[in-house]
């Protein structure tokens, strides 16, 4: 049902929401009417975290578009580096890795940092079929091999899964040789860097130990 | 609308909203359960450094029978296992016991004795010698807590004693529940043949007692005894579970 012209615009009601993910499940390629709405069914009826989690896996596709060629953070269209790797000032000798763009931010927002980033694209988490091999490591691995990198600090979260992908990072890069530190504990486990104030961060930063 | 109070394994978790997380909780008094943690995902949390993925804690949840999603509004930390993030190995071991929990278990159906066989499986998989007897086991105890166990001693279909034929082996129906006598094994689908060895080892493996300590870094005999589980697992939820080929 929709307004007439010049009345009341209609109200946010539940039939309204499943309406909006009905249009929007039909204009995805191959999909009519009839299974948009078939599908927006199943999504209301399968169990909540199903439906969320393919939501944030759309959602982190899409963040995972034009990446730097050196770090794969996000970059302005038509760059092939991003601001940072493009930046003259940075210090290239020390690389800080974290799991995505959002926690580069949250860093660079600290202001203290003045090295350089490796984004992973991702973390371990094998339950969500995300393994080793899709890592962003194998650039990691190339940078520090290029010689020029002194210091790599492990700034993936405080969390089992990060904990679990800064050890496979150190592991990996072991054999390089390269002073290899890891942001100090004073982030709560189980949290989120994005989150952190910029005190919190530059203290994790400031107190980071070597593995 | 009820306040709960229980121990509770972290077995899935999806971050939502801007600082929150969807957890998938397999918990002592209650069974699994689905829970909106809010702002668990703040480095100054209200939950205290608890909700990490395999992590214990000890919970308060509001349950709305209205509703799909129970609320958190209590966690401490109770128990976390360090060695699963210091080898891969171990992280993959404990993953599948939290893949397996969400599979195999319904919502609100409690089996505290499968929470207990969980932490004591987590304490442990730093061990690289028992790993894998360690995980058999605790597949083992899903399946016998759950009714699930197969029938290792008499024919699951007419429950004569199997009598072995050719040797000590025996026809073992991975889809069907256990051993088949020769007269019961014919037009039976997905059939193996065990050798005696081999079913010793599962029962070992399933009893009580240190029997199962003989196991311990017996690739020769853990081999069979490993894709006979995995197969009787693959059967009951339909498909292959993600972490098997990694344990
Ligand atoms: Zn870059
Ligand atoms: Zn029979």
């Amino acid at each position: 049902m929709s307004a007439l012209p010049g009345g009341p615009p209609p109200s946010p009601t539940a039939s309204g929401t499943v309406d909006r993910l009905v249009r929007a499940l039909g204009r995805l390629p191959g999909i009519g009417a009839k299974s948009a709405e078939r599908l927006a069914h199943h999504l209301l009826r399968c169990p909540v975290e199903e439906a969320i989690e393919l939501a944030e896996a759309v959602r982190a596709a899409r963040d995972q578009i034009r990446h730097c060629e050196v770090c794969a953070h996000l970059t302005e269209s038509g760059q092939a580096r991003c601001a940072i790797c493009r930046d003259p000032r940075r210090d290239r000798s020390v690389i800080c890795v974290v799991e995505q763009s959002r926690d580069l931010m949250a860093l660079e927002n600290a202001g203290s940092f003045g090295g350089t980033y490796h984004v992973l694209l991702g973390r371990l988490s094998p339950l969500q079929g995300v393994f080793e091999d899709q890592l962003n490591l194998k650039s990691l691995e190339e940078r520090v091999q290029g010689g020029e990198v002194r210091e790599v600090i492990l700034a993936t979260n405080p969390t089992l899964e990060g904990d679990a992908t800064a050890r496979l990072v150190a592991d990996r890069l072991a054999p390089l040789g390269v002073a290899i530190t890891r942001l100090a504990r004073g982030l709560a486990s189980g949290g989120s860097l994005e989150f952190a104030n910029k005190e919190m961060l530059a203290d994790a930063l400031q107190g980071r130990q070597r593995l | 609308m009820a306040a709960i109070r229980t121990l509770a394994l972290v077995i899935r978790s999806v971050d939502v909203f801007e600082t929150s997380r969807v957890l998938t909780l397999y918990t002592r008094e209650l069974g699994k359960v689905s829970a909106l943690a809010k702002g668990a995902r703040r480095l100054k949390s209200p939950f205290q450094s608890g909700l990490d993925l395999l992590s214990v804690c000890d919970i308060v949840l509001l349950h709305k029978a209205s509703e799909a999603l129970d609320l958190l509004t209590e966690a401490v930390l109770a128990e976390r296992y360090e060695a699963l993030t210091h080898d891969t190995a171990a992280l993959y071991g404990g993953c599948y016991v939290a893949e397996l929990l969400d599979a195999l278990t319904d919502r609100h159906d409690p089996h505290p004795r499968l929470f207990d066989a969980s932490r004591v499986t987590l304490r442990h998989l730093g061990d690289p010698v028992s790993r894998p007897s360690r995980i058999l086991r605790f597949e083992l105890a899903c399946l016998r807590e759950l009714g699930l166990m197969p029938a290792l001693d008499t024919c699951v279909h007419c429950g004569q004693p199997p009598s072995p034929t050719e040797g000590d082996r025996v026809a073992f129906g991975l889809a069907t529940g256990g051993v088949l006598c020769p007269g019961c094994r014919p037009g039976q689908p997905h059939v193996a043949t065990l050798s005696g060895d081999t079913l010793e080892a599962i029962r070992a493996l399933a009893s009580p007692g240190d029997a199962w300590k003989a196991t311990w870094g017996d690739p020769e005999t853990l081999g069979p005894v490993r894709s006979t589980v995995g197969a009787v697992i693959s059967h009951l939820i339909g498909r292959r579970p993600r972490l098997l080929p990694f344990v």
